[in-house]
């Protein structure tokens, strides 16, 4: 039966052209609207790396001076100092671990004709590729002996690589920078996690857009004196120069570290604060606060990946679907008051309310999946637009399949809630009174 | 009037006004809310920098790929000054560290009193040995420029800048008035950090505005120091006013002619500071965009559901009307019937509507640090939804006035 009711609806489709253009437009728009903020905020607020992002941890040791701290504040910034992650590295805390900081440097290209190549990368420990999953085109991260003797070793995006060797596999070739050979030994294929979660704290185009073109060996990059390219907060005296700078208690590496199972994490705090206190001792960590840790999806919500005029668009545009739904529910009394003599012939003939309410609610549906087609079409078109706005939006304005299937179910469900009072009202018809007036 | 008819009328068939009026009511709450959000990101993005005569100014990094010298980097520097400075169409040329809106630079905490735990206020922080407002065309309100005896040079690898800070700075007006509100600032000390290691500098000048490097809307956004120091840093700058018209043209000439004048190859970048100011407030001006989009949508459903259900009415009552003009009634009373109906279902639907905008902004004041909703943009959404009731109730009330009296003779 439903299948003919379905058909029925189809057809009524034709019936009142312009009302049910309307209805399906209304519907459209409302759904459009939306899904493509929805979007938004879905891949802004994904989870880049599903199969292991409860696993992965950034610690915070809060290490700024007591001087002046509220208990229970914030700490000041939200990465680490030099001696911690050093200390965290050497102490081979965790299953994997791995300091991130950004490095910008001038690659002189080996053909001279070609102009020199500005990069913007990572400095990282070995592990960094496998915590995170990274993809090879060509040949594999540095070993544990490189760390150790700070090889001059790189790691090239497939990006960079073209563009600075064309499609051929780099592995092996060296390129100078900052004054010094380094060797090629791999080239990550495309690899763009959304947010761009390793480094949140950057200074090379935001949490969203932007890719990291290099990596190199924390150890070389901190030989080679090559100073952070982001964030550095300084709380304390500084002695001046670059050993200075490492010795200090300024902020400026983020740190991660993979445990083996998520119930390790427990252990991984006692150790962090084992470790703090035991560092008391030397007189630092004086604002006494106990080490935090945070997963992937709670460090992307700890630094407000997704700002609050994204959630503004995504509530409006849902206020806006709402108006859309009371908008067809108008228009759907409209369309099924005139069919009161064909509900009391039907009736007359037997079918139950049970009946009526269905053939009316899967008309309804039908108006609704029509719209969700429309919507998604237009919904497409309204997100080729916003990710005209910026390079940011441009990286998240992208539907997929879970929102594609969402854009049509959210259209049916509109309808269908907004087809209950009318279709409800055409239950309500008197079959007598119908027929008699005919 | 006939109110009241009309008002028997209407309850008689609830259905169809209360929908409308359920459609004002949330549009309203929506256009209020949405119009007042894109006020406020519409008045950040036209704030001021401090800077005159914005299309005039481009600045440029240099950077030799090795790592040179304090005394190479500070010779380089004086030499790209003089090439820019050079170039005909060059009004004025400084060096700076970082730049309004440019989204990059430095903060540093000032304090009052040596004992004091806590900073008085996080400063943005331009290092600066050149003329800089003049080549920003900032306006000095109060004392004096740096003179050549101000300028302090600090080597970042062997000075320890908190004792070698100097003693004059020049602060913008709103952190004079924080910092001193009442008195003049000039004259004043400031400390360099907190505690008994903190450089004391004399406060020399006061500029009107020059907004930080990040240009937040929070009052801190336009508390900045200009500071005398001459740096090797890698973040120096060079910042060029040009004639109007120049720009771009200059720009492109610079480059040629820092290379030149380089004897070893560099990394050269130039940005606008129009480009700047659009990248600043890019996420601002897609909001305001998207809920503008919204609003005009909001409006056309709207209007569109009132002109459909007066249509309907209209088709209803068809014979009704015949009847009133068969009884007398002139076209003019059939149109004021309708427009009046329509008018109390849009205020009740306006009234609904005002509840709900304010506990829309209670919402996203609670939960999306939002700010409390001026009444007057309640006021803007409620006449708008009215003049939209009217104007889309007019057509159809239009064609019911036309209605002949002879249907009323007619079987339906």
């Amino acid at each position: 039966m439903f299948h003919y009711y379905f058909l029925l609806g189809v057809r009524n489709l034709r019936r009142n052209p312009v009302l049910t253009a309307l209805m399906v437009l209304t519907l459209a728009i409302g759904v459009a609207a939306s899904v493509s903020t929805l979007t938004i905020l879905h891949v802004m607020s994904g989870d880049p790396i599903p199969q292991k992002s409860q696993r992965l941890l950034v610690p915070l040791l809060d290490n700024g001076p007591a001087r002046g701290y509220v208990a229970g504040a914030k700490p000041t910034d939200n990465q680490m100092s030099y001696r911690d992650a050093i200390n965290l590295t050497l102490a081979k805390t965790g299953e994997h671990r791995t300091p991130v900081y950004g490095m910008a440097a001038a690659i002189e290209a080996p053909r001279p004709d070609l102009p020199v190549e500005e990069v913007n990368g990572l400095a990282v420990g070995n592990e960094y590729f496998a915590m995170f999953e990274t993809p090879f085109l060509y040949g594999s991260a540095w070993g544990e002996a490189e760390d150790r003797n700070g090889a001059k070793v790189a790691i090239l995006s497939r990006t960079k690589s073209e563009k600075i060797f064309g499609k051929e596999n780099p592995v092996g070739r060296r390129v100078r920078m900052a004054s010094q050979e380094f060797q090629i030994i791999g080239v990550l294929d495309n690899w763009n996690p959304l947010p761009r979660y390793t480094h949140l704290i950057n200074g090379n185009g935001g949490s969203l857009s932007g890719q990291d073109e290099i990596f190199i060996p924390f150890s070389a990059a901190i030989n080679l004196q090559l100073g952070p390219n982001g964030n550095v907060t300084c709380l304390a005296e500084t002695n001046p120069g670059f050993q200075g700078f490492l010795d200090s208690e300024c902020t400026w590496v983020q740190y991660w570290i993979e445990t083996k199972s998520i119930s390790d994490r427990a252990a991984l705090k006692d150790n962090l604060d084992a470790y703090m206190s035991e560092q008391r001792k030397l007189g630092r960590f004086q604002r006494q606060q106990p080490a935090q840790l945070f997963n992937v999806m709670e460090w992307m919500n700890y630094l407000a990946v997704v700002s609050n005029d994204t959630r503004l668009s995504v509530w409006l545009s849902f206020g806006f679907l709402l108006l859309c739904l009371v908008n067809t529910v108008g228009l759907l009394l409209a369309k099924f008051s005139v069919r009161a003599p064909e509900v009391g012939v039907r009736r007359a003939l037997g079918a139950t309310q049970g009946d009526i309410f269905r053939q009316f609610l899967t008309e309804a549906g039908v108006i609704g999946l029509a719209g969700g087609l429309a919507g998604l079409l237009l919904a497409l078109g309204s997100l080729a637009l916003i990710a005209q706005q910026s390079k940011d939006l441009s990286v998240v304005a992208h539907m997929d399949w879970p929102m594609l299937a969402l854009t049509v179910l959210l259209a049916l469900a509109a309808s269908l809630l907004a087809g209950l009072l009318p279709t409800w009202r055409a239950c309500q018809v008197t079959p007598a009174i119908q027929l008699k007036s005919q | 009037m006939e109110i009241r008819p009309i008002l028997s009328a209407l309850l008689r068939s609830k259905t169809a006004p209360v929908l409308i009026a359920l459609q004002v009511a949330i549009s309203l709450a929506i256009l209020a809310n949405a119009l007042y959000v894109v006020s406020l990101r519409e008045a950040a993005a036209a704030r001021p920098s401090g800077i005159d005569n914005e299309a005039n100014i481009f600045y440029m990094s240099t950077r030799p790929l090795q790592k040179h010298t304090h005394s190479d980097t500070l010779a380089q520097q004086q030499r790209d000054v003089e090439v820019l400075s050079a170039l005909p169409g060059v009004a004025s040329v400084s060096i700076t560290n970082q730049m309004p809106m440019s989204r990059s630079g430095s903060t540093s905490g000032w304090a009052l009193d040596r004992k004091q735990t806590r900073s008085s206020a996080d400063v943005s922080m331009y290092y600066s040995a050149g003329p800089l407002i003049r080549t920003l065309g900032l306006k000095l309100v109060d004392g004096r420029d740096f003179n050549a005896g101000d300028i302090v040079e600090i080597d970042d690898e062997l000075d320890d800048v908190g004792k070698k800070f100097g003693n004059s700075v020049i602060i913008t007006k709103p952190l004079a008035d924080f910092l001193f509100p009442g008195v003049s600032a000039v004259g004043k000390s400031m400390l360099y950090g907190t505690g008994d290691d903190a450089a004391e500098v004399k406060v020399i000048g006061v500029v009107e505005r020059l907004q930080s490097s990040g240009a937040s809307t929070r009052p801190g956004g336009e508390y900045s120091a200009i500071i005398p120091h001459r740096t090797s840093s890698p973040f120096s700058r060079i910042v060029v006013r040009t004639e109007p018209g120049q720009r771009d043209r200059l720009m492109a000439d610079a480059e040629t002619a820092l290379r030149k004048a380089s004897p070893v190859p560099l990394i050269v970048r130039g940005r606008t500071t129009e480009n700047d100011r659009i990248e600043r407030y890019r996420s601002e001006r897609a909001l305001v965009w998207m809920l503008l989009s919204v609003c005009a949508l909001l409006l056309l459903v709207t209007g569109s559901g009132i002109v459909g259900m007066a249509t309907l009415r209209v088709a209803q009552r068809k014979k009704l009307i015949g009847v009133r003009r068969a009884l007398g009634a002139r076209k003019l009373d059939i149109l004021r019937y309708f427009i009046v109906e329509n008018f109390l279902i849009t205020s009740g639907g306006v009234v609904a509507g005002l509840l709900l905008a304010v506990g829309l902004n209670q919402l996203l004041v609670s939960q999306l640090e939002m700010t409390k909703l001026p009444l007057a943009y309640l006021a803007y959404g409620a006449g708008a939804l009215w003049v939209l009731g009217f104007l889309a109730v007019y057509g159809p009330a239009w064609r019911a006035a036309g209605i002949s009296p002879a249907i009323a003779t007619r079987s339906a």
